[in-house]
């Protein structure tokens, strides 16, 4: 017993590595059968709602995955633009107002009218909440109140053109009144999408049922289980074993695996977060751009998307992805350049009096390695570094204060909403509350400020564009590698579109075909 | 006996009191705001407005002195109310109770498998005490402990799940998905188990009364089965209830990997998110419990042992 159990388990797991070594070359993802209306299929999400239902937590994330709550606009990644979806038309009636023109029709899962009324109260549970969304709090959104049963009008504090933005948020998705007793919300029965959440089992799963009633026409699944899985590991084994159809958020070291399986597609999308080595410009010797650029020159990014990302990540060329409409245009990867690292640091004045330090959060486990690889870079251009793995919440008050020399991180740039507004707000103006460079520009405020208030989004695009230059011309920090959002499909499942920010997973026509 | 139980209820009391108290110091003691790691937990993403932290620090009444937030839980739970979580601001007895429910299948059945398998190694090893036999239980048994859990699981999930497609890999929905986690948490307490039956055995086989009973003609079978294996079994009710206080809340890797919604993750949520009233909540209810269940142990230990008895009188 003592050695054949242990040699059962090695056997599988030399056997399942074989396999995934050959690679099984099967084309996946395309199903040639019809759909089977009575189907029902298993996703597998990362997280579970912690803060019960409250549509201004991430729960609303989930529900809005899970086909449930829907919002009053949307943003489609592919036109770069917001669409119609609860509301069909909306404009801008005075410096501060917004006008939304409600679909006409549309019933929420309880039998209730969507009305203008219905749409203000669930808005005005999002803006009264203790810990208001980013997206609709009372600092960006004045007031919401019905014009008439189709009209919501939206007032801001501040001209803002980005209204139509924050109301494609999954936090300002809309719930029927019956939805919301007391302090507590009940999704149960109460959305409008083309899915209804039936049962909950907390921390495990969602049940949700088809909407027999959508207003956006048949729906092709007979409903949908969405489970919460917070280990990798499991999701990635689900999806290959076909106990979930879909898994999100597919860790690298499950790539191989899955890749190999012919009854699985991996599906890969720029996500809107970059991982960034950030420097501290308010402090020596960061706070000379030539220090900062020398820095740059002297970090091989491309080796590093391929060692440590191993190839599920992209070279960053800039603060952004290139696939996104606000992207630098030509901008390259910097080529590592030990030799002009080697003149900046001359110019700079540099000398090696101590070690400077980097930061790797420990929540992010491939930053100790990532941290390796930048002082085994910055140590061939004389520039000692020693490596200081903390948790984020242990180094923030240090970051905020502008105590670090250097500390690897990432963001979210439309965590908020679909525009980076929020972020590069956030993140690089003088008074950003979350300006970790400790940067300030004159320039670039003013192009972020002239963005803030510009509606035709090609022109604010062009802004934030501009803004971004000035960003890397002045190296503020380097951009190192734009992660990518990974999701596994079992290659049975039809009509499945990937949404790199998990907000729509489950729609009318996601189906699957009949086995 | 009512003087065993005064102590144990006294140091029950004290447990419990102690563990809270410790509990509600963790968000305080290690670094970072808790204001922000409870807003962190609810809103995804670093930057935190400080309008928000200090209306819900101001709102939770974080603000007042650490002991008045330590007395104010105390007097609620002292009236049966477990308070509010901090992330979600529903009942934490709501969440608590259902994962104590999950929690404790999972450990009886944990420590059922964990038995079966030690009854049978170890009785088979006391009886083979120094042949092949008890040598080979015994490196199993010591292989049981070397297997990390973190790795153990993994390779079941691929042998049993992904190549043999007989069992879930993950969930909590059924006998089948109880298999995997209970067969990784049941190695370490087997191992002891065996250990304790065998040594238990051993003990009992060497005995003045079981030498004395094969003395009065009773067969080598049958004075096993009466004399030597029911005391050979006595240390496992003290260390079951040893091993039953510990799995409680000590399952917390083999409940994420395998998508378990028990205790042992509740806690470590409530810890992570700084959500103060739920971490104590379910730490005090696992506290509680082990106290509870090592003194039914050592009741029912001195009810089989003449011996512990009379040292308790």
């Amino acid at each position: 017993m003592r050695s054949s159990f242990p040699l059962s388990v090695s056997v599988g797991l030399v056997a399942l590595l074989s396999l995934s070594a050959c690679g099984f070359s099967g084309e996946a993802g395309k199903s040639s059968q019809a759909a089977d209306l009575d189907q029902r299929i298993v996703v597998d999400n990362f997280r579970a709602p912690v803060a019960d239902w409250a549509l201004e937590s991430d729960a609303a994330y989930i529900l809005s995955l899970s086909g449930c709550l829907e919002t009053l606009t949307r943003y489609d990644e592919t036109q770069g633009k917001i669409v119609p979806s609860l509301a069909t038309e909306w404009k801008q009636v005075s410096d501060l107002e917004w006008d939304f023109t409600l679909r006409e029709g549309v019933k929420f899962q309880d039998g209730a009218a969507l009305d203008a009324k219905a749409v203000v109260t669930s808005l005005q549970n999002v803006l009264d909440a203790e810990v208001p969304a980013r997206a609709f709090s009372p600092k960006v959104v004045k007031a919401v109140k019905a014009i008439d049963d189709h009209t919501v009008r939206v007032t801001t504090p501040t001209e803002s053109p980005l209204v139509p933005y924050r109301l494609a948020s999954v936090n300002t998705g809309v719930l029927s009144p019956a939805a919301f007793k007391g302090d507590t919300v009940d999704p149960f029965g109460h959305c409008t999408g083309p899915f209804t959440p039936v049962s909950e089992k907390p921390k495990q799963s969602l049940t949700l049922d088809r909407n027999e009633d959508y207003w956006g026409g048949q729906v092709k699944l007979a409903g949908a289980e969405i489970r919460f899985i917070t280990d990798g590991a499991t999701r990635t084994a689900q999806v290959q074993t076909g106990e979930a159809d879909v898994s999100l958020s597919i860790p690298v070291s499950g790539l191989a695996a899955l890749e190999s399986d012919s009854k699985v597609k991996v599906l890969k999308a720029d996500s809107p977060r970059t991982a960034t080595l950030y420097m501290n410009n308010g402090k020596a010797p960061f706070d000379d751009v030539e220090f900062r650029k020398a820095v740059r020159s002297a970090l091989d990014l491309d080796a590093l998307a391929a060692s440590v990302y191993e190839g599920a990540a992209i070279p960053a060329s800039g603060p952004f992805a290139p696939s996104e409409p606000w992207a630098i245009e030509g901008a390259q990867t910097p080529k590592q350049d030990v030799d002009a690292a080697k003149k900046l640091l001359a110019s700079a004045g540099y000398t090696a009096s101590r070690p400077l330090e980097i930061i790797a959060i420990v929540e992010r486990a491939e930053f100790a390695d990532v941290a390796t690889v930048i002082q085994e870079n910055l140590k061939a251009v004389g520039v000692p570094v020693k490596i200081q793995t903390k948790e984020y919440a242990a180094v923030e008050p240090d970051l905020l204060s502008g105590n670090y020399d250097m500390v690897l991180s990432q963001r979210n740039r439309l965590i908020d909403i679909a525009d980076p507004i929020g972020f590069l707000t956030a993140d690089y103006t003088c008074d950003g509350t979350y300006n970790l460079s400790h940067f300030c520009n004159a320039e670039y405020d003013k192009k972020i400020a002239q963005a803030a208030t510009t509606a035709d989004a090609e022109a604010r695009y062009k802004l934030y564009a501009e803004a971004g230059q000035i960003l890397q011309d002045q190296a503020v920090n380097v951009w190192l590698v734009n992660e990518q959002a990974i999701d596994a499909v079992r290659t049975d499942l039809q009509a499945h579109v990937q949404d790199p920010l998990a907000r729509y997973v489950l729609r009318a026509e996601t189906a699957k075909s009949g086995s | 006996m009512m003087l065993f139980l005064a102590r144990r209820t006294a140091a029950l009391v004290v447990a419990v009191l102690l563990a809270s108290f410790v509990v509600f110091l963790i968000p305080y003691v290690t670094p970072g705001d808790p204001v922000r790691k409870i807003i962190r937990s609810r809103v995804a993403g670093d930057a935190i407005d400080d309008s928000a932290v200090q209306a819900l620090s101001a709102q939770l009444g974080l603000q007042d002195p650490l002991w008045t937030q330590y007395l104010r839980w105390l007097g609620r739970f002292a009236s049966g109310d477990m308070g509010l979580s901090y992330t979600s601001r529903t009942p934490v007895a709501d969440q608590v109770l259902p994962a104590l429910w999950v929690t404790l299948s999972l450990v009886v059945m944990t420590l059922a498998v964990a038995a079966l398998i030690a009854v049978i190694l170890g009785i088979a090893a006391a009886l083979n005490e120094g042949r092949a036999a008890d040598k080979a239980i015994t490196a199993v048994s010591q292989a049981f402990i070397a297997m990390p859990e973190y790795w153990l699981a993994p390779m079941l999930v691929l042998v049993f799940a992904l190549e043999l497609s007989v069992l879930p890999s993950a969930g909590w929905e059924g006998p089948t998905s109880a298999v995997l986690p209970v067969a990784v948490l049941a190695l370490r307490p087997a191992s002891h188990f065996t250990s304790a039956v065998r040594e238990g055995m051993l003990d009992a086989l060497g005995a003045e009364h079981v030498t004395a009973a094969r003395g009065r003609g009773l067969s080598y079978f049958h004075t096993v089965r009466k004399h030597v294996i029911p005391n050979g079994l006595l240390p496992l009710t003290t260390l079951a209830a040893v091993w039953f206080a510990g799995l409680l809340g000590g399952s917390v890797i083999i409940e994420v990997i395998f998508a378990i919604p028990g205790m042992g993750r509740l806690l470590f949520d409530g810890v992570l998110n700084s959500d103060i009233p739920l971490a104590q909540g379910a730490v005090v209810v696992v506290v509680g419990l082990a106290v509870l269940l090592t003194t039914a142990a050592d009741l029912v230990h001195g009810l089989l042992n003449p011996q512990v008895r009379l040292r308790h009188a």
